[in-house]
C-alpha cells in the first residue's frame, strides 16, 4: 500500500541521488510489469554505479534505443514513479536519463 | 539420523477447481499415507507458504492446518519467498535434531492462479527491496539483469539458457504431476515473446498452484519400516536483498555458502551427488546454482549446458531436475522446497517411475528466495 507517510519518508532518500552521474551496470527492459506499472510498460531500468561509488535501481527515460547499453553515461533525476494513491499524493522518486 | 519416510505432492499446475487448503489438505493426507500415519502420530507441522496474506487475506495457517488434521499440535508457518518450502523442509529438521519431535510434517502449498499475472507479479515483488519494486522491477526483470551480465561476461547467448528450459520440459514430460508436460524445442524457446529482456516467457517459471509434504523421522524405529532416505544435511545462508550491494551479479552467493556449509556437514562432495533439484525460477539460475554448488566452474555452465550431460537418459553421473524443475514441474513458490525434497525422496527409494535414475545414491535440493536474498540446499542419501 503507498500511503503519504511512506512517500514522505522516501523522499529523503531519493534527494540524496539526485544530479549524481553514473554509468549502467545491467539493465532490462520490462514487458510484464507488476500491477502498479501497467500503464507505463514496456519501460527499461538500470542499476547505476554512480561516480561516488554507491549503486542505485531507476527507471531509464528520454532515451533511444542505443543508450540501453551497459557503460552508457546517465543523471540522476527526479520523476513521478507511480500513479497518484487514493489519498492524491503523487510519488516522484529516482529515474535515470542518458546524458 | 533424520529421514524422510513419506512423500505427497498434488498435481501442480491451474488448479481453479481447488482452494489453497484443499490443497493443503489433499497434501497432510496424502503424505501421512505414504508414511503409514496418522495424525496423531505427528509431532509437529512446518507449512511454507509465501502469497496467502498478501494476494488472499488469508494468514493464521496454524490454526487453519489444526482444523484440517483434527489435532491440537504445533504449527509454524515459514515464509522466505520462494524458499518458503526449503526452509520449512530446513526447520522441521532443525526441529527433530533439537529433540523437540520425533516425527513432523513439513508441507508447502501455494495459490496463485486465482489472480491476474499483473498481481501475482506485484504480490511475488513483496520480495524485492523497496527501492527495487519503486523502480518497478519484477522478478523476471531482477534475474534478467544477473543474466544480462553473465552473458555479457562470458560471451554466451540467449541460446546458451534456452537449453536449460529444453532439458526441463524433457523431464517435465515424463512427470505425470508436472505442470507442463510438453516437450519445446530450442527454436521454440529463442521465438518466444520477451517478459524481461534478455528472458523470454519459455526462459521463466509459470505461475502455478499445488501443495507437496514430507514426512520427517528422527525414530530409528519407525523409519525402519518405510522406504527413507537419510537427511545428510540442511543449511541455509543470506544475502543482502538489493541486488546492487550483492558482490557479483553473476552468481548466487547465498547458495555457493549453503552448499558449502552442506557438503561439509554431509561429509561429500560434489561429485558424489547423483540427483540435484535446483532453484530453475528462471534458465539462467539454474546455471547459477550448478556453478553456485560446485558441480561446475564459474562461468562454464552456459558451454556445459548445451551438452546436455544432466539431462535423464544421458548416462552422466548427475542428473539435474528430473521432476521438471520449477520450469516444467511449475512453481506454486511455497510447494517448491518441498516438492524438491520429495522428487530426491522417490529419485533415492526407487519409486520415480520412468524417471528413475539408476543407483542414484546421493541427491541435492537447492531452493531460493528472491534474487538470491536466501538459499537452502539439503543432502539427502541412501
Amino acid at each position: 500500500m503507498i500511503s503519504p507517510v511512506k512517500i514522505w519518508r522516501r523522499q529523503k532518500v531519493v534527494r540524496e541521488r539526485l544530479g549524481h552521474r553514473g554509468k549502467i551496470i545491467s539493465w532490462t527492459m520490462i514487458m510484464v510489469p507488476g500491477g502498479d506499472f501497467k500503464d507505463v510498460a514496456p519501460y527499461p531500468v538500470a542499476i547505476v554505479e554512480l561516480t561516488d561509488g554507491n549503486r542505485a535501481v531507476g527507471q531509464i527515460v528520454d532515451y533511444i534505443s542505443e543508450d540501453l547499453t551497459v557503460g552508457r553515461e546517465v543523471i540522476g533525476i527526479l520523476r513521478k514513479v507511480r500513479k497518484p494513491s487514493d489519498d492524491g499524493v503523487i510519488a516522484y522518486g529516482l529515474k535515470f536519463k542518458p546524458i | 539420523m533424520n529421514a524422510v519416510i513419506g512423500y505427497y505432492t498434488t498435481q501442480f499446475g491451474e488448479l481453479w477447481e481447488q482452494s489453497l487448503f484443499q490443497l493443503v489438505e489433499e497434501a497432510i493426507h496424502g503424505a501421512l499415507t505414504s508414511a503409514k500415519l496418522d495424525a496423531g502420530q505427528i509431532d509437529a507441522i512446518f507449512y511454507g507458504n509465501m502469497l496467502a496474506g498478501v494476494l488472499d487475506n488469508n494468514l493464521h495457517a496454524p490454526a487453519k492446518i489444526a482444523e484440517i488434521v483434527g489435532h491440537h499440535l504445533p504449527v509454524f508457518r515459514v515464509e522466505s519467498a520462494c524458499a518458503s518450502g526449503g526452509m520449512a523442509f530446513h526447520l522441521a529438521n532443525q526441529y527433530l535434531n533439537a529433540g523437540a519431535g520425533k516425527t513432523v510434517l513439513a508441507i508447502g502449498a501455494e495459490k496463485m492462479t486465482d489472480y491476474s499475472p499483473e498481481q501475482t507479479t506485484r504480490a511475488l515483488a513483496a520480495a524485492a527491496s523497496g527501492e527495487e519494486q519503486e523502480a518497478g522491477l519484477t522478478f523476471p526483470g531482477l534475474y534478467a539483469m544477473m543474466a544480462r551480465s553473465y552473458l555479457d561476461e562470458y560471451n554466451y547467448t540467449e541460446e546458451n539458457l534456452a537449453y536449460v528450459a529444453h532439458k526441463n520440459h524433457f523431464h517435465g514430460s515424463l512427470n505425470k504431476k508436472a505442470h507442463f508436460r510438453k516437450e519445446i524445442s530450442v527454436a521454440s524457446i529463442l521465438k518466444s515473446a520477451y517478459v524481461a529482456h534478455p528472458l523470454k516467457v519459455l526462459d521463466c517459471s509459470p505461475i502455478s498452484d499445488g501443495a507437496s509434504a514430507v514426512v520427517l523421522s528422527a525414530d530409528a524405529q519407525l523409519t525402519k519400516k518405510h522406504k527413507h532416505a537419510q537427511i545428510l544435511s540442511s543449511e541455509v545462508a543470506t544475502d543482502s536483498i538489493s541486488l546492487k550491494h550483492r558482490k557479483s551479479l553473476t552468481e548466487i552467493y547465498s547458495s555457493k555458502l549453503a552448499a558449502e556449509k552442506a557438503f561439509e556437514s554431509a561429509g561429500i562432495s560434489p561429485t558424489d551427488i547423483n540427483v540435484a533439484e535446483l532453484h530453475d525460477c528462471f534458465t539462467i539460475a539454474e546455471l547459477f546454482a550448478m556453478e553456485a554448488i560446485g558441480f561446475w566452474k564459474p562461468g562454464e555452465g552456459g558451454a556445459q549446458i548445451k551438452e546436455q550431460s544432466t539431462k535423464f537418459g544421458s548416462g552422466s553421473s548427475l542428473i539435474v531436475n528430473t521432476s521438471g524443475g520449477l520450469k516444467a514441474a511449475g512453481h506454486p513458490v511455497g510447494a517448491t522446497g518441498i516438492k524438491q525434497i520429495g522428487e530426491l525422496y522417490l529419485q533415492l527409494t526407487g519409486q520415480a517411475d520412468g524417471r528413475q535414475v539408476e543407483k542414484a545414491t546421493y541427491g541435492l535440493a537447492q531452493n531460493v528466495g528472491g534474487s538470491g536474498g536466501t538459499s537452502v540446499v539439503s543432502i539427502l542419501g541412501i
